[in-house]
């Protein structure tokens, strides 16, 4: 059931009872997860906060504790979890369709949902029927046998109208069924994103009067996780953007007075329409261009020629090559004053016209100024981070600390880990482009990661996956002549668990300017896996990430291609 | 606060050698007779049994002072590893103590006493968050709910639930 008035419905009940709290890992989770805590503490509600990291997660999890749960997820609950009467689940999630069993729930299932999303939720009589028919037949089957004692005729009589509507019955909910099955698979065949959650959970803190800029700027990093890892329509972003936009100048405006500004060690975030260079202030320009997406592939900085254009591009803009290899924060005050214009027109002459995007910065104390992406790829990082042997649960507490302002320790390690996990991204990329490891199999490419590849470790993590494979896709568009090719999906695979032999497949859609970002591979691979029985293991939330067996691998793929066709 | 076995082979090994060394300055005093030769060895042997004595005192009295503060840690009762290690007198002595701080903390705070073993630094909130570092099984709260502890969970508790875990080390107050 769909919370109208989300203050009253969900905190108000909340207030008053212990809660448990499933937050998955995903940044947007985290941010949400935070905001949360955070009206918790205001309020000295009591909760208790698990990470789970998928569906046997989440069931361990809630037998373990018994209260009123908030969660991030969104397949039929009840079926799943088996709770008790008295238990309720509020949801906040991302992922869409929301399965129609949780909205048509009035009792145990509260979603915490905004309904202007376009959510499309067939009605309640297409999918649902009160059987009255059931009964009906059995009246008539009882019917039948009680006529015995009736004079024989009127019995046959009977007996064939009675037939006669039983077949008609049957028809019609025959073909009820088909319909119902159609209009299902319609609904539930794209998986896509909505509404941040961490957005959700700002402005219930909002409508409470009780929003904070701590709050505004993790709601800031949910939607930033949200284009960073491409789940939403750049139209979306935008929305979403300007949103926050009105949010920030309204707490801006707080504050900034004549006679009484802001300390500078507090916090202010600010509006900015920014380079889209991957940590370009936490790292040197030259890096930052080679290791972005868009750049390099705008570039094709795997080939010599590509190198070649970012050389005229950087002279060009008249950066000489000692600067722009330096860290950003050395570099000339003189080249950095107006580096985001010179950088735009340079930008329009190469083709890149969207180098800038709108963003969110925040600044406090003199040295500490971070864009909302940077703070999405630190945190990502940290999420999954493989470098020590460090349970999952243990990156999770990581990667929430790291949000707060007084961990910028953390922050700093994460965006370490973030430069690492793309330079690897970016080498990997150059590589399989040179090699052709992409192939196309008919109806999507595909590519498979070898176990000696360098870096493969990182790539065993859904969130990094995600990124490799986007990027790939992209720089493969980008440098194929096949027209064909440039609107096929890509599925990847990659390693898992050399003992057990899994590897770990994703799915993307295709690439394109206004794609709306509907990924059909969560059905594609159940109907597969269950067509060749291959043992697959479908825990992510996502269900477009799917963990396989090695040997499995040439079937399940020889199925989707079927499938796709 | 670690406190260990009494080291009982350390006395019996000291009063051995202090009644050796004091018989000899008995036998040396005997001989003296308004001699002075002697004299120094006396002296000597002396000032060892008293600088022996000295540690002794010190080491016992350590031992004391960490079994009080184990009151102030564990709360009246001990783990059975803890009083493994104490010896009788030593037992007897930290009733006393638990005695005394008791009829201490009944005399103050009005009616009911004050309990100051609580809140050892200044607390700033009603509910702390807390995160746990190790499984510690179930944990049941004032209003009767059950909490499972377990690795790397955090929780939202009063403040006077966890103050003993977290000084146990099972829970981690976090700040942020």
């Amino acid at each position: 059931m769909f919370v109208t008035d989300i203050r009253k419905e969900f905190y108000d009940v909340v207030v008053n009872q212990r809660v448990a709290l499933f937050v998955s890992p995903d940044i947007d989770a985290l941010c949400a997860c935070k905001v949360l805590q955070a009206l918790f503490h205001c309020d000295q509600v009591q909760y208790t906060l698990v990470p789970v990291a998928g569906w046997q997660d989440l069931g361990t999890a809630f037998m373990e504790h018994k209260d009123l749960y908030i969660n991030c997820s969104n397949v039929d609950l009840l079926e799943t979890l088996q709770p008790e009467e008295d238990s309720v689940f509020f949801i906040c999630d991302t992922h869409r369709p929301v399965d129609v069993v949780n909205v048509y729930n009035d009792t145990q299932i509260k979603l915490l949902i905004k309904q202007d999303d376009d959510l499309g939720v067939p009605s309640y009589d297409d999918i649902f029927r009160d059987d009255e028919e059931d009964e009906e037949e059995g009246e008539d089957s009882g019917n039948e046998s009680d006529g015995s004692a009736e004079p024989s005729g009127k019995r046959r009589r009977y007996d064939e109208d009675a037939l006669e509507r039983r077949i008609e019955r049957q028809r019609a909910r025959r073909e009820w069924e088909a319909r119902r099955r159609e209009i299902l698979f319609d609904y539930e065949q794209y998986e896509f994103h909505g509404t941040s959650a961490a957005l959700v959970m700002f402005e219930l803190a909002w409508v409470m009067s009780k929003d904070t800029k701590d709050m505004l700027w993790w709601s800031v990093i949910g939607v930033t996780d949200q284009w960073v890892h491409d789940k939403i329509p750049h139209m979306k972003y935008v929305t979403d953007i300007a949103t926050l936009q009105r949010h920030v100048s309204r707490h801006n405006h707080r504050n900034e007075d004549e006679e009484n500004s802001l300390s500078i060690d507090c916090m202010r975030i600010t509006f900015e329409y920014d380079l889209r260079l991957v940590l370009y202030q936490h790292w040197s320009l030259y890096e930052s261009i080679c290791n972005s997406c868009y750049t390099s592939c705008s570039f094709k900085l795997w080939s010599i020629n590509g190198q070649k254009k970012l050389q005229e591009f950087l002279a060009d803009m008249g950066l000489p090559l000692k600067q722009v290899r330096q860290k950003f924060n050395s570099m000339d005050m003189a080249i950095k004053e107006n580096l985001r214009e010179v950088i735009e027109e340079s930008a329009n002459k190469f083709s890149m016209k969207d180098i800038r995007v709108q963003t969110f910065a925040v600044h406090f104390g003199f040295k500490n100024r971070f864009l909302a992406s940077d703070v999405v790829h630190a945190a990502a990082a940290l999420l999954e981070n493989v470098e020590k042997d460090e349970t999952p649960a243990d990156n999770f507490i990581k990667a929430l600390d790291c949000l707060s302002r007084s961990n910028l320790e953390r922050l700093h390690l994460g965006i370490d880990l973030a430069k690492r996990k793309l330079k690897a991204i970016q080498q990997t990329v150059a590589s399989c482009i040179c090699t052709n490891l992409i192939l196309s199999q008919g109806p999507f490419l595909y590519c498979h990661l070898l176990e000696g590849t360098p870096d493969v470790k990182l790539f065993s993590k859904p969130l990094a996956l995600t990124l490799l494979c986007k990027y790939l896709l992209k720089a493969f568009v980008c440098s194929t002549r096949n027209k064909r090719c440039k609107i096929l999906p890509l599925i990847m695979a990659a390693p898992l668990d050399v003992e057990k032999g899994t590897v770990i497949v994703l799915g993307i859609p295709p690439e394109s300017e206004t794609s709306d970002k509907k990924n059909f591979f969560g059905r594609a691979f159940e109907k597969a896996a269950e067509s060749t029985s291959s043992r697959t293991l479908h825990d992510h939330f996502d269900t477009s990430v799917i963990e396989l067996k090695m040997e499995d691998r040439g079937k399940f793929l020889d199925a989707l291609i079927t499938l796709l066709s | 606060m670690s406190l260990l076995t009494l080291r009982r082979n350390f006395f019996n090994v000291h009063v051995i050698t202090t009644t050796k060394i004091y018989r000899e300055n008995c036998l040396n005093e005997a001989k003296t007779e308004g001699k002075s030769e002697l004299i120094p060895s006396i002296k000597f042997r002396h000032s060892c049994l008293l600088r022996n004595q000295r540690c002794i005192a010190a080491y016992l009295y350590d031992r004391l002072l960490r079994i009080r503060a184990l009151r102030w840690e564990y709360g009246s009762v001990l783990p059975t590893t803890i009083r493994f290690h104490m010896c009788a007198e030593e037992m007897e002595w930290f009733n006393q103590y638990k005695k005394s701080l008791a009829t201490y903390m009944r005399s103050i705070g009005g009616e009911e006493g004050l309990d100051i073993t609580q809140d050892m630094k200044p607390p700033k909130s009603l509910y702390i968050e807390v995160r746990c570092l190790k499984d510690h099984g179930e944990f049941e709260i004032d209003d009767g709910t059950v909490i499972l502890l377990k690795k790397n969970s955090q929780h939202f508790l009063p403040r006077w639930k966890c103050e003993q875990l977290i000084r146990q080390g099972v829970l981690e107050h976090v700040i942020s």
